[in-house]
C-alpha cells in the first residue's frame, strides 16, 4: 500500500501555484485522512518580509547569504511560511476532521529534491509537530527547472531522506 | 509556573535551553519576563508595536494565541506555551 494517495487534480494545482509564483518559491500544505490527500492550502511565502529569514530556522550561513540578497532574490531561493496562514489552515483542518499529510514547496531553478536547508529545517521541526498536535508530514518538491515540471515526495526523518511511495489517481 | 518550549533557532538566546519555566499572567507578561532574562528574544517574537510577527506562532496548550486573545491571552500555572518558528526551506 502506498504511503500517500494524491489526486492528479491536486498535483495540477501545485504546479499551477508554482508557475504563478515563479521565479519565486511557492509553499503550501496538503491535508486528508489516513494518507489520502483531498485538500490543498496555499500559504504565503513571506521570506522577502523584513527579518523573516532570521527567525526561521535557517542556519547561520544561509541566513547570512539571504541577508546579502534583495527581497526578490531571497524569494527565488527560499521560502518562509506565513504562520498566520498556517494557523488558519490548521484550524480549518481540525474543523473538517482532516490531518496534515504533506508540506510542499517549489524549486524554480533547482531539482525536485530537498536542499541541505530543507533537510535541516525539517529535522529541527520533527520535535515540533507532536507538540502542536500534527503528524509528521511528507515533503513534496515541485521543480520548474525543466520544461516539464517534476514532482517528488520525500520523508525526512532524523536528517535522513527517503522517497515516499505516492499513488496518483 | 508556565512551561515555555523554545525552538532551536532561539536557543542561542536561552543558553541552549529547549524549555524554560516562567511565572507570567499573560502572553505580554511572559514575553517581557523572557526578555528580562534572555535579552534579544522579544525582538525575534514581536514587531515594534508589540504584535506577534507573521513568521512565528505562539501556542498555549496547542491553540494559536491569534485565535485566543492574542498577546492579552491569560496564562495560568500548568499551561504549556510553545514558540513555533515558521516552516521554511530553500
Amino acid at each position: 500500500m502506498a504511503d500517500l494517495v494524491i489526486p492528479q487534480q491536486i498535483l495540477d494545482d501545485i504546479i499551477a501555484h508554482a508557475k504563478e509564483l515563479a521565479p519565486y518559491e511557492c509553499c503550501g500544505l496538503l491535508a486528508g485522512t489516513t494518507g489520502v490527500v483531498n485538500r490543498l492550502y496555499r500559504i504565503k511565502n513571506i521570506v522577502a518580509m523584513e527579518g523573516a529569514h532570521n527567525l526561521s530556522a535557517f542556519d547561520t550561513a544561509k541566513a547570512a547569504h539571504l541577508e546579502r540578497l534583495s527581497p526578490e532574490e531571497r524569494a527565488e531561493i527560499a521560502f518562509v511560511m506565513d504562520m498566520q496562514d498556517f494557523s488558519t489552515a490548521k484550524k480549518d483542518m481540525r474543523t473538517q476532521g482532516l490531518d496534515l499529510q504533506v508540506v510542499y514547496h517549489s524549486h524554480p531553478h533547482d531539482p525536485a529534491r530537498p536542499s541541505v536547508t530543507d533537510i535541516k529545517i525539517a529535522t529541527d521541526y520533527e520535535e515540533i509537530w507532536p507538540k502542536i498536535n500534527l503528524p509528521l508530514p511528507a515533503y513534496l518538491l515541485v521543480s520548474l527547472m525543466s520544461s516539464e515540471p517534476d514532482i517528488k515526495t520525500y520523508w525526512i526523518k532524523s536528517g535522513r531522506v527517503t522517497l515516499a511511495d505516492v499513488l496518483v489517481r | 509556573m508556565i512551561k515555555v518550549r523554545i525552538p532551536t533557532p532561539l536557543r542561542p538566546l536561552t543558553k541552549n535551553q529547549g524549555e524554560v519555566d516562567i511565572a507570567a499572567g499573560s502572553i505580554t507578561d511572559l514575553v517581557n519576563t523572557l526578555e528580562a532574562t534572555y535579552p534579544g528574544i522579544k525582538a525575534r517574537l514581536c514587531d515594534d508595536s508589540g504584535e506577534l510577527r507573521r513568521f512565528v506562532n505562539i501556542y498555549v496548550n496547542e491553540e494559536d494565541i491569534r485565535f485566543l486573545k492574542g498577546k492579552d491571552t491569560a496564562l495560568k500555572t500548568g499551561d504549556e506555551v510553545s514558540i513555533v518558528p515558521a516552516i521554511a526551506g530553500g
